[in-house]
């Protein structure tokens, strides 16, 4: 199977371009979070696909290691989101402005 | 010979010394002696010295001042027969003011700075005349500049003093600066900054050396003698007490420009252009002073401009290449001069203050022992035939009248033409002051109530006595030959480089000369008597305006002093206020002020960035990305390329 | 232009329409679900790509487990828009656009200069034995800090929501 590397990482840095054109226009605190997934899996792939370019399965380890912190940040993330909502009624980043200089 | 002279020196700098530092806890009549004496005892001095040295040249080291590597000055002094003379004179009239002062002053609060700085000057004045090198005259002709500002300016609270005496010290400061840069130009063409070295070597510079060096000498003595283009602060300076006008503005300070001359002749002698130009200034300010004597009305300003007139015909003997006319002139006029301020002094005393001539007269009844004192005064000033003005003046125009340039022979007609004036000027003062019954000028306030009973201070009249027999009898120093005199003073400076001119006139001549003069001297004071003592006129402005615009043109000095007002000073100002107002507060200041303070507004907008909104810092995160990845790319493609 | 490289190119289809299928939705629900056919996606490319267990693990952890776990809370959460105004969409992904747009083609240049990117890398699978030893025997220690990672994540996340917090309580 031969598919030229750079097709791949066009394809990661696509999803990436995607992922944070997500985090930067929705205002919908759950949208945010789902950019920054679309970005770590994008991110995912390069390694990946960096692992079989250079034939080395160090690329695989790190892709693991990043679906790993990427599980333990959302849990938290989505913690804090719940606690934003009890304390102003919404979900709406807008809202969270309390360190306005 | 050594002590005598370093003795000479020394008392009137440690009287000075003593009165400025314990001189507060003393009483008056100590002050008043340790002053008087220490004067006196310079004049003892300077008699001892003049008796013993003879015709010889003394010199000798006083200490050892500084040296920069091979640059070495010492105070030393060289004393020769030009300077025993003016020794003799300064300490003379010294002595005579300070024991005027001593009665002046008597109801004054600061006479023991009054009396400190005047031993001071005497002190300055004997180093002016006795300085072996130029950097040691330097130093007196500075002292006697520090101690004029302050003498002028004693009373400082009065603003016309304080502003006459900074004008008189800057005024004499410009010819200091020419002074310093001759020594320079000394030091670079000669090698010598010693008196002797200098008038020696004096024959080794060309003609163009000597032109500028000498150009600067006269400068130098152009600012301290008052003359024209800088013979503004002579008048105002009458702001000061009187006796301080009789020493410094009479005898001393203005002599010391012409003194400067007499001692570098050499050198001067050097370029006949800068002869010729000191012979001009000379005349042009003898006819400028006459002028403006003419009409003025207070009493100390008449004698001011006299004095200006009068170092004009000093100048004029030292270009004429007379040095032993332009010294006997400057010792007679030293005596009546100080003796007509003194006398002066004692007028406005008795008179409680009143300075205006026009306001006073009658004073021939109330006060008889001054009258005759004024009147031996103006005589001389008037060249009247027989006092000493009478022959040292015919000297000068003699002397004048024999060299042989052309322009010598102008300026003889144009100082003849000026000796006309002086007699009418001088016996106008005398008329007015002292026959005839005072008035107000109708333009003034009306004049306060004559004093009935005007007195002076025995002492005050006193110390006028030698100087009145002085300067009717001083001619003996030097009656030319056609009165079968011995022309002693000619023969004393014989041995001065440049002085021994025998003036090579016929006693034909010198009669007929002597004759003219003295037959215009005596129609003048009949003019005067006609015009000013029988009918008192109140001011001479008549009908006709272009004799009030005479008037008014001669009795402000020639608006010289508005001449230097707007077109020196009032562009100065401007400049000053310029540079202070837009360049410092404004620009400096300001853009500082503005620099700090874009500061604060830049901080200000940049704070309205924090608006707390995460979508915008995202937004924010992701464009700073987006560019470090542009300026990755661009750097990589040039690198490329 | 084998078999694989055709499925590889559907897959990647399917992954960029899929995101940007969710990244669009108005509802967070919709949205998630889309992320899951996306993340689906992405397995097959990481099997293609010769990574099996990575796979494998995508579908598990990322799909069946985040995904699973981000529906729980979006419908648990009261999801209240705040009545602002919205601006109209194209404006509102204006900048997005025009800045990541950018982005991707700059980092598609840096991408595309290096010639050796352009080498078809030999299809080689990683089999799990090799995966598991590498990971055990030279990553062992991040694993051990990933484990504490997790544990943390719990910790927190319970704590921060617990039901039962005061007002006054920081976030």
């Amino acid at each position: 199977m031969t598919i030229p590397f750079t097709h791949i990482l066009f394809l990661a840095i696509l999803l990436f371009a995607m992922g944070a054109a997500c985090a930067m226009t929705r205002k919908n605190l759950f949208m945010i979070l789902i950019g920054v997934e679309v970005m770590l899996n994008a991110a995912g792939i390069a390694f990946v696909a960096a692992a079989m370019r250079w034939q080395d399965m160090n690329g695989q380890i790190m892709a693991l290691f990043v679906m790993t912190v990427a599980a333990a940040e959302i849990a938290v993330a989505l913690a804090l989101i719940v606690c934003i909502q009890r304390r102003t009624r919404y979900t709406n980043v807008d809202h969270c402005s309390m360190l306005k200089g | 010979m050594k002590p005598v002279l370093f003795l000479l020196i020394s008392f009137p700098l440690l009287s000075a010394l003593i009165l400025a530092l314990i001189g507060r806890c003393l009483s008056r009549r100590t002050v008043e002696t340790i002053a008087c004496t220490a004067v006196v005892a310079a004049f003892v001095l300077a008699l001892t010295a003049f008796l013993l040295s003879g015709q010889k040249v003394q010199s000798l080291t006083l200490a050892q001042w500084f040296s920069a590597g091979s640059f070495q000055v010492d105070m030393d002094i060289y004393y020769d027969p030009l300077a025993a003379i003016m020794a003799l004179m300064v300490t003379f009239v010294s002595s005579l003011v300070h024991i005027y002062s001593v009665a002046y002053m008597r109801r004054e609060g600061g006479y023991v700075r009054y009396f400190c700085f005047l031993n001071l000057f005497v002190f300055a004045m004997l180093v002016i005349v006795t300085a072996g090198n130029l950097v040691f005259l330097y130093l007196g002709w500075e002292t006697v500049g520090l101690c004029s500002y302050a003498l002028i300016g004693f009373w400082y609270e009065k603003p016309e003093a304080a502003n006459a005496s900074a004008k008189a010290f800057v005024v004499t400061r410009l010819g200091d600066v020419a002074f310093g840069i001759a020594i320079a130009l000394c030091w670079i063409n000669l090698g010598h900054l010693s008196v002797s070295g200098i008038n020696d070597s004096a024959a080794s510079l060309d003609s163009q050396a000597a032109g500028i060096i000498g150009f600067l000498l006269l400068l130098a003595a152009i600012g301290k003698s008052a003359q024209l283009p800088l013979a503004v602060w002579l008048p105002d300076a009458m702001a000061g007490p009187t006796p301080v006008s009789a020493l410094i503005h009479a005898a001393t300070m203005v002599t010391a420009g012409v003194y400067l001359l007499m001692r570098f002749f050499p050198v001067i002698q050097g370029s006949p252009l800068v002869m010729a130009l000191i012979a001009c200034i000379g005349v042009i300010t003898i006819c400028f002073g006459a002028l403006a004597a003419l009409v003025q009305k207070d009493i100390k300003r008449i004698l001011a401009y006299s004095t200006i007139s009068q170092v004009g015909y000093m100048f004029l003997a030292v270009g004429a290449g007379d040095l032993a006319g332009s010294l006997f002139h400057l010792i007679s006029h030293a005596f009546f001069k100080s003796l007509l301020f003194l006398a002066a002094g004692c007028v406005i005393h008795a008179l409680h203050e009143e300075q205006d001539i026009f306001r006073m007269g009658g004073l021939r009844q109330k006060l008889p022992q001054l009258f005759w004192l004024f009147l031996a005064g103006t005589a001389a000033l008037g060249a009247f035939p027989l006092t000493s003005g009478f022959f040292s003046k015919d000297r000068i125009l003699l002397a004048v009248f024999l060299q042989p340039q052309a322009i010598y022979k102008v300026l003889w007609t144009i100082a003849a033409m000026a000796a006309v004036i002086t007699p009418l000027y001088a016996f106008r003062l005398f008329f007015v002051v002292f026959f005839g019954q005072p008035h107000a000028d109708r333009s003034q306030a009306p004049a306060p109530a004559p004093v009935s009973h005007p007195s002076v201070p025995n002492l005050m009249t006193w110390a006028l006595w030698p100087l009145a027999v002085l300067s009717l009898f001083a001619g003996f120093l030097n009656l030319p030959v056609n009165w079968a005199g011995n022309e002693w003073l000619t023969h004393y400076l014989a041995m001065l480089p440049g002085a021994a001119r025998e003036l090579h006139a016929s006693p034909e001549m010198e009669s007929t000369m002597q004759l003219g003069s003295a037959l215009i001297t005596i129609v003048m004071v009949i003019f005067a008597w006609i015009f000013y003592g029988s009918r008192i006129q109140p001011s001479e402005c008549n009908d006709e305006t272009f004799q009030k615009k005479l008037h008014t043109l001669f009795l402000n000095g020639f608006y010289l002093d508005q001449f230097y007002q707007t077109w020196i000073i009032a562009p100065y100002r401007k400049t000053a206020e310029f540079l202070w107002h837009k360049v410092d507060a404004g620009w400096v200041d300001a853009g500082l002020d503005q620099s700090a303070r874009s500061f604060l507004t830049l901080a200000e907008r940049l704070r309205l960035w924090t608006t707390g909104r995460v979508s915008q810092y995202v937004s924010m995160m992701v464009t700073g990305f987006t560019l470090i990845l542009c300026s990755l790319t661009v750097t990589w493609w040039y690198l490329q390329i | 232009m084998t078999v694989l490289n055709i499925i590889f190119y559907i897959a990647a289809a399917i992954v960029i329409s899929a995101t940007g299928l969710a990244i669009t939705r108005q509802s967070t629900v919709h949205a998630v679900c889309y992320l899951v056919i996306s993340f689906m996606g992405t397995a097959v490319l990481f099997y293609l790509l010769g990574a099996p267990l990575l796979a494998a693990l995508e579908v598990i952890i990322y799909a069946g487990g985040i995904m699973v776990l981000f529906l729980f809370v979006v419908m648990m959460v009261k999801d209240q828009q705040s009545p602002v105004d919205k601006p109209s969409r194209i404006k509102k992904w204006f900048p997005a656009i025009i800045l990541t747009g950018i982005s991707a083609v700059m980092a598609g240049l840096l991408v595309f200069a290096d010639p050796g990117n352009r080498l078809r890398p030999p299809a080689v699978m990683g089999t799990p034995q090799e995966f598991g030893l590498i990971l055990f025997q030279e990553y062992w220690f991040p694993v051990e800090i990933v484990s504490l990672l997790l544990l943390a994540a719990l910790i927190g996340a319970l704590y921060l929501g617990r039901r039962e917090a005061r007002e006054e309580d920081t976030i």
